[in-house]
């Protein structure tokens, strides 16, 4: 079995940077990413991009061919196509290759997971048809693929930008049904102060709603009460704005608002979480360098909690020197020296994160349904009245709850319900949502054939 | 709080005995540390077997077989039983002489719910079987349940006649003034004439507050359960000589267990996997079953199970106090046996008796003279 | 609909999509080959036994499990073609049987 100083999962912004700053510091280091090449989303597929055009997809975008040009020339042992199935708190990682399982051990791990979007129950949210916002943009730079006359339904600074890399590629879009709540703009004002130090990114954010302004494309804003319509296949998208009912219609209608850790790494190994009110969303507790309660496993980037991608950079750089020092390959006052840049650099962007996170934190009817029929659990097909029959039959705990109804049992392992089911709980049980919990998950995490599993033997899995 | 008595464990013992004691219209107080069926009794296999027990539990898990067949109806609720049958499945000559024998004494001992079948019976039971197995045993009451319902439906059964439940409620000390058991929980105090020990991987511990020490150990053993899968078995299967055991529920998934298992952490509730044993349990139902190479595993856990040296459960009165009763032990087999348990123990309770022979069952069985 | 922006179309290789043979990019997803050519369905829902299709792209909502050469509950939004690769549209429900031994 190969063994490193330290393992990294993901080759997002915080991965990358990671892996180089360890590297630098002299560990022998390994990367896994499902992908076939690093970048994670925001940086995906950058160095060699299927797009006539991928400087239509902006600036920010072309920016990160230099961090994986970097990371690439590194020496860290890098693992595309990766799948990881399991992780311990041994340090021993089980990925997929191929179809394969291989193994490998670390005395160290860092997870850079990154985010998922958060899912969006509302009715007919299951019909083909209905995809994500980030599902556009996954589509677009992995394989140029788009999807024309869309309904882009939601809120949020990353919905805005995929319709303006629409908008640039000349795809046309069905309508914008924005449903960020008019009492966001007030609650997030007195935190706009401190917005304005990052005074740059907020222009960024503003340009992109102008240019989606400016395009002509209709735009509803502070929509409610969202709902697919459609028997078999999306047809289009119901709404209500300002007591008036709408129906767009169009087959393909994208979801998106917000985006949330994702979980099943860190949940799989038992990391303690805490539940984070201002993003509204579980993360994994970590010190300042992304130290878990597991001491020699570390989180950094998205997957820790939402910092976006320059802050997921600087707490890659953070959690390398934490390693590094653990490892023991630079002292407490060194680390704490190299650590100031980056320390710097993300708390100087903490002012605007809570600024959009309050504006632009998702309306609580479209995070938890509200019509009985709406399905939670896209697997198991489990819908609001099934859970509520089984919180009132008794089933208080997120585990109890998906013992009784299936909900959360299903491959996606509760991507997709998990937090839906924590936030149903907590408001029937009329408790924080930290008292409610999450589901207690397992490996693998992904499905693995019966035979991949069978092949796992000792020696056998070393190639 | 007071109540005739105290229940340690929310697992499928003491939810079943919870039940029969308020059928009798005993107050009962039920303490679950976590919360009910969180441990063994919620995340076992759910195999309802009779075949291939040893012969001391053979009386009481036929009665509880039986149970199990109107269990729905008697409690209300649904527990999941399906009487599917069982095949233990013979590899060779060997194996089929070994089933042999085991039938002429389960014969002489008067029991006949147990089957030998040749191997063209095999194959229309179990059509997907590998060709090379050569027959197998059935028992056709046998099947499976889903554990936790199963067990939520005792408590829901017991509270509707006015058993309390208590989560999050760990017994941290017990003692007997006069006719009395107090009992010191994290978050309140209980008051009881008798208690019952259901405290399954912690049982020791209810033991040694009651006054018996018992040789309990703990182990974790491992299951995996795959993505639905088109029918391809009805019954639950098994083998006579290997480590293999799967069944494929209704809704088309399969759970696969075979005994292997993992490490137990009884003190943080935590149990962790041997992937190195799953693998070779994948490997086994292969080569069983060609046709299971192409399943989709999406979950691997492990239970904390409570083991008697013998593989027998404890099942009976303390020795070393009155009015403190023990259901524990079980073994990874235990599941089965809840109905016939939780009315054993409500007879002990309440008649200080059962018809049946708990001699095996002792729980100082394993008290010896030391020099 | 789905329409390709592919700049440079790349090696082609040939797959088969529940029975149609098709030329796709060699190494795109299989859900962007299934899509493009207008294979949306990716699976029945293991219960309703409704259509469903790719939802995220991104491996988290497994909704594109596929079948690839016989082998069921493959991500088709992971995977990636390649020449010779037979796709099927997952059929699997909670009815559904093994008819034959395939032995
Ligand atoms: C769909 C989507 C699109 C986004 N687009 C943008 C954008 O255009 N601009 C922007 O600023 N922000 C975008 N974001 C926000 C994004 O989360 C951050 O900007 C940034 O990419 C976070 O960096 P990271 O290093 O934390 O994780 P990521 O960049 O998300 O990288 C995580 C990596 O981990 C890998 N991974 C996860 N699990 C496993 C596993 N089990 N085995 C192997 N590999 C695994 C993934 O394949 C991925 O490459 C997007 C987010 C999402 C969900
Ligand atoms: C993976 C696995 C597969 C199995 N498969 C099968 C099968 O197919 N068929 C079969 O018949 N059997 C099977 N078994 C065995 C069966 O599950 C057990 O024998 C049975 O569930 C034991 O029930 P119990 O109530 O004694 O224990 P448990 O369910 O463990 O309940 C004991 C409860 O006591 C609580 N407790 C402990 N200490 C305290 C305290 N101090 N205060 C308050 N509460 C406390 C615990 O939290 C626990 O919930 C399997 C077991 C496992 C682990
Ligand atoms: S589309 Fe969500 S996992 Fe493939």
């Amino acid at each position: 079995m190969q063994s490193f100083d330290c393992a990294i999962i993901g080759t997002g912004p915080a991965g990358m940077s990671a892996a180089l700053r360890l590297s630098e510091l002299g560990a022998t280091v390994a990367v896994l990413d499902r992908a076939p090449s690093p970048g994670g989303q925001i940086y995906r597929a950058v160095a060699q991009s299927p797009l006539a055009t991928p400087d239509k997809l902006g600036a920010d975008y072309l920016s990160g061919a230099d961090l994986v040009s970097a990371f690439s020339k590194s020496n860290v042992a890098w693992m595309p196509g990766a799948d990881v199935w399991h992780l311990g708190d041994d340090g021993r990682i089980f990925y997929s290759q191929d179809n394969r399982t291989q193994e490998l051990q670390c005395r160290q791990m860092l997870i850079c997971p990154g985010a998922m979007e958060r899912p969006m129950p509302i009715p007919g949210w299951t019909l083909p048809g209905v995809m994500t916002a980030g599902s556009a943009q996954v589509m677009l730079k992995s394989d140029a693929m788009a999807i024309s006359d869309a309904i882009f339904a939601g809120s949020g600074p990353l919905l805005y930008l995929i319709v303006a890399q629409y908008l640039r590629l000349g795809i046309p879009i069905a309508g914008v049904v924005d449903t960020t709540p008019r009492q966001n703009y007030v609650a997030a004002l007195p935190m706009l102060a401190s917005a304005l130090r990052q005074v740059g990114m907020l222009f960024k954010g503003l340009g992109l709603l102008r240019e989606i302004q400016k395009s002509k494309v209709p735009f509803y804003r502070f929509a409610t009460d969202l709902e697919v319509v459609g028997t078999d296949h999306a047809q289009g998208l119901r709404f209500q704005q300002d007591g008036a009912s709408y129906e767009l219609s169009g087959d393909a209608v994208l979801l998106h608002h917000g985006v949330v850790p994702n979980l099943n790494l860190a949940r799989s190994i038992g990391l303690d979480h805490v539940f984070e009110p201002d993003q509204l969303a579980w993360r994994v507790k970590t010190s300042p360098f992304g130290q878990t309660s597991c001491p020699h496993i570390w989180v950094a980037g998205d997957g820790a909690g939402i910092v976006g991608a320059n802050g997921a950079k600087h707490a890659g750089e953070l959690a390398a020197l934490g390693i590094g020092c653990e490892l023991g390959l630079l002292d407490d006052v060194g680390r704490d020296q190299l650590a100031e840049a980056p320390r710097k650099a993300s708390a100087g962007q903490s002012g605007f994160r809570r600024f959009i996170d309050r504006l632009y934190q998702p309306a609580p009817d479209l995070m938890l349904p509200t019509r009985d029929d709406t399905i939670v659990c896209r697997c198991e097909e489990q819908s609001l009245w099934d859970l509520r029959q089984g919180f009132q039959s008794g089933a208080r705990d997120p585990n109890a709850l998906k013992s009784l109804t299936r909900c959360g049992m299903g491959p996606c392992q509760g991507r997709q319900c998990g937090h839906i089911v924590s936030g149903l709980l907590a408001k029937w049980r009329e408790e924080p949502v930290a008292d409610v919990g999450y589901y207690r998950l397992r490996s693998p995490l992904r499905l693995l054939t019966l035979e991949e599993l069978a092949r796992l033997q000792d020696g056998e899995s070393a190639r | 709080m007071k109540s005739d008595v105290l229940i340690i464990g929310g697992g499928i013992q003491g939810s079943a005995t919870a039940y029969y004691l308020a059928r009798h219209g005993v107050s009962v107080v039920v303490l679950e540390k976590d919360y009910v069926a969180r441990h063994a009794s919620g995340v076992n296999a759910g195999g309802v077997r009779l075949l291939g027990r040893d012969l001391a539990e053979v009386p009481l898990s036929k009665a509880s077989m039986q149970m199990w067949q109107t269990l729905d109806e008697e409690l209300g609720h649904e527990t999941g039983f399906r009487a599917q049958s069982i095949v233990n499945i013979a590899s060779d000559e060997k194996d089929m002489q070994a089933l042999r024998s085991r039938q002429e004494i389960m014969r002489a001992e008067g029991h006949d719910h147990e089957r030998i079948i040749d191997q063209s019976e095999l194959r229309d039971l179990l059509p997907h079987v590998s060709p090379e197995c050569v027959g197998g045993v059935t028992s056709s009451l046998d099947g499976y349940a889903i554990p936790y319902k199963a067990t939520v439906a005792f408590r829901r059964a017991a509270e509707r006649l006015g058993a309390v439940f208590c989560e999050g409620e760990e017994l941290v000390g017990l003692r007997r003034v006069g006719e009395t058991w107090l009992g010191q929980g994290r978050h309140q105090r209980f008051e009881a004439d008798t208690v019952v020990n259901c405290a399954g991987a912690w049982a020791d511990q209810i033991a040694l507050m009651i006054g018996d020490n018992v040789p309990l150990s703990h182990a974790a053993p491992m299951l995996m359960i795959t993505a639905r899968m088109p029918h391809f078995a009805k019954p639950v299967v098994g083998a006579v000589s290997r480590q293999l055991s799967f069944k494929q529920f209704e809704n088309g998934t399969v759970l696969i267990g075979g005994g292997a298992k993992g490490f137990a952490d009884r003190a943080r509730n935590a149990t962790r996997l041997d992937y190195k044993k799953l693998a070779a349990a994948a490997r086994t139902t292969a080569e069983f079953f060609p046709i299971m190479r192409s399943a989709a595993i999406n979950r691997m856990w492990a239970g904390l199970e409570a083991y008697m040296p013998d593989n027998l459960p404890v099942i009976g009165p303390a020795v070393n106090a009155d009015r403190a009763f023990h259901a524990f032990g079980f073994s990874a087999h235990g599941f089965q046996m809840g109905p016939i348990v939780g009315q054993t123990m409500a007879d002990l309770v309440l008649k200080g008796q059962s018809r049946y022979a708990l001699g095996a069952f002792r729980v100082d069985r394993f008290d010896r003279k030391v020099l | 609909m789905f329409t390709s922006l592919r700049g440079l179309s790349g090696d082609l290789v040939e797959i088969t999509v529940n029975g149609a043979p098709l030329q796709v990019v060699a190494g795109q997803s299989v859900w962007s080959a299934m899509a493009l050519n207008g294979f949306t369905v990716t699976r029945k829902a293991a219960v309703s036994g409704q259509d469903r299709s790719a939802y995220c792209a991104m491996g988290v909502c497994f909704e594109c499990l596929v079948e690839i050469d016989g082998l069921p509950n493959q991500q088709a939004c992971l995977r990636r073609v390649s020449a010779g690769m037979v796709i099927n549209t997952q059929h699997i429900t909670e009815a559904s049987e093994v008819y034959h031994a395939e032995l």
